[in-house]
């Protein structure tokens, strides 16, 4: 049994022609060397971070942004260009990337307000007792 | 159709999709945004319990340093092989869609083929990468455990839910859930596309007069690699 909507083929909506075809591959093998590009430095940046914030004295705050940043240009590139959902109408775009703002608003109140500010008081009460274990040669459970 | 439908309606007065995009693709979407919000779940759970247990969380670059049939020290470098690959797997099958958008039969075959492949290969080194996490070091690391109803202190080689060497239990738990998660994601994409496979061998889309089924199952396969970036980022990375 095959399913069809009574209204216009939009199953056929995106065919293209042969001579489209060449333009729209090469679009999407350069967002290809794109992800391929950030990736390298990603892991270029993962594997020298530990020397360069030694000897910069560097927070790793500036690592999280760097990454989430890198992370957030992959994904909109691989949503936008090869889910194709640049393409889509405004209405289908927003109703897929409307969840994600709201998401992102509560995340940000989780952060800064709740669960954030509770597990940031557990670290300074607990911290004193986990440094000690740290230092205890052969005992650090947990 | 009446003429109302003629001068294309926009909005909601029906005789369109006011999303302008076929039931299923929709539906795709649709099961891709509730999916999403699992893996944010997840993730986000990752997040804060790394920030609560940050002085004793273990950083990925000195868990994941094996290589396949060496014994080389080289952190990181296989979880980069395995990203390439879900990249390149992702623009193989970037391209199926777009073969099917040329309703090109040949092209659509070896590109679905190449993105099975990458799928397979992905799914082998994900196997190969928990068996090592498994069984872990020969040295191990001193645990507190609960053995025949006494609390004693034992070297600990590798991991299980209870207890690992890398750090807190909780890595190995999230290490666990995360990637089995998107692990099993990637198995029953692999498993759409070889069903696929056959049916574009059996020319089951060209009797149909599109590939549209291509662009959904794309979409899924896409949406297994878009996950991954994040888990590389945010497990691997960070």
């Amino acid at each position: 049994m095959e399913f069809h909507d009574s209204f216009p083929d939009y199953e056929k909506l995106a065919q293209h022609d042969n001579v489209a075809g060449v333009s729209v591959r090469k679009r999407l093998m350069n967002v290809f060397w794109l992800l391929c590009a950030i990736t390298i430095v990603e892991l270029f940046v993962g594997f020298y971070w530990s020397h360069v914030s030694h000897a910069y004295n560097i927070s790793k705050t500036w690592l999280i942004i760097v990454f989430v940043t890198f992370t957030l240009v992959k994904a909109g590139y691989i949503v936008m260009s090869f889910m194709h959902l640049g393409d889509e109408n405004k209405l289908l775009r927003w109703t897929v990337l409307g969840p994600y703002c709201l998401f992102v608003v509560y995340l940000i109140y989780m952060v800064t307000v709740t669960e954030g500010s509770y597990s940031q008081t557990y670290r300074n009460l607990i911290d004193p007792a986990l440094k000690m274990k740290k230092e205890a040669p052969a005992h650090h459970e947990e | 159709m009446s003429s109302h439908a003629i001068a294309k309606p926009q909005g909601w007065e029906g005789g369109t999709s006011p999303f302008g995009a076929s039931t299923g693709k929709l539906f795709m979407w649709f099961f891709l945004v509730s999916d999403a919000l699992s893996f944010t779940g997840l993730l986000a759970a990752l997040g804060f319990m790394r920030h609560k247990f940050a002085d004793i969380w273990p950083n990925a670059t000195d868990v994941f340093t094996h290589l396949p049939f060496t014994h080389a020290h080289l952190p990181l470098f296989y979880v980069g092989f395995m990203t390439f690959d879900l990249i390149l797997s992702s623009v193989t099958m970037v391209l199926a869609v777009e073969a099917g958008h040329r309703c090109d039969k040949k092209g659509v075959t070896l590109w679905l083929g190449l993105t099975i492949l990458g799928g397979a290969i992905f799914l082998g080194s994900q196997v190969w990468e928990w068996a090592i996490f498994i069984i872990g070091s020969p040295e191990g690391a001193m645990r507190t455990m609960f053995v025949e109803g006494h609390w004693i202190q034992q070297v600990f080689h590798g991991a299980n839910l209870q207890y690992n060497e890398y750090g807190h239990t909780l890595y190995a738990n999230f290490f666990f859930t995360i990637t089995g998660f998107h692990g099993f994601h990637v198995f029953s994409g692999v498993v759409i596309n070889i069903i696929t496979f056959t049916m574009v061998l059996r020319g089951v889309f060209e009797k149909r007069g599109h590939y549209e089924w291509i662009e959904k199952i794309g979409l899924y396969w896409h949406f297994v690699d878009l996950v991954w970036v994040f888990v590389f980022t945010f497990f691997y990375l960070l």
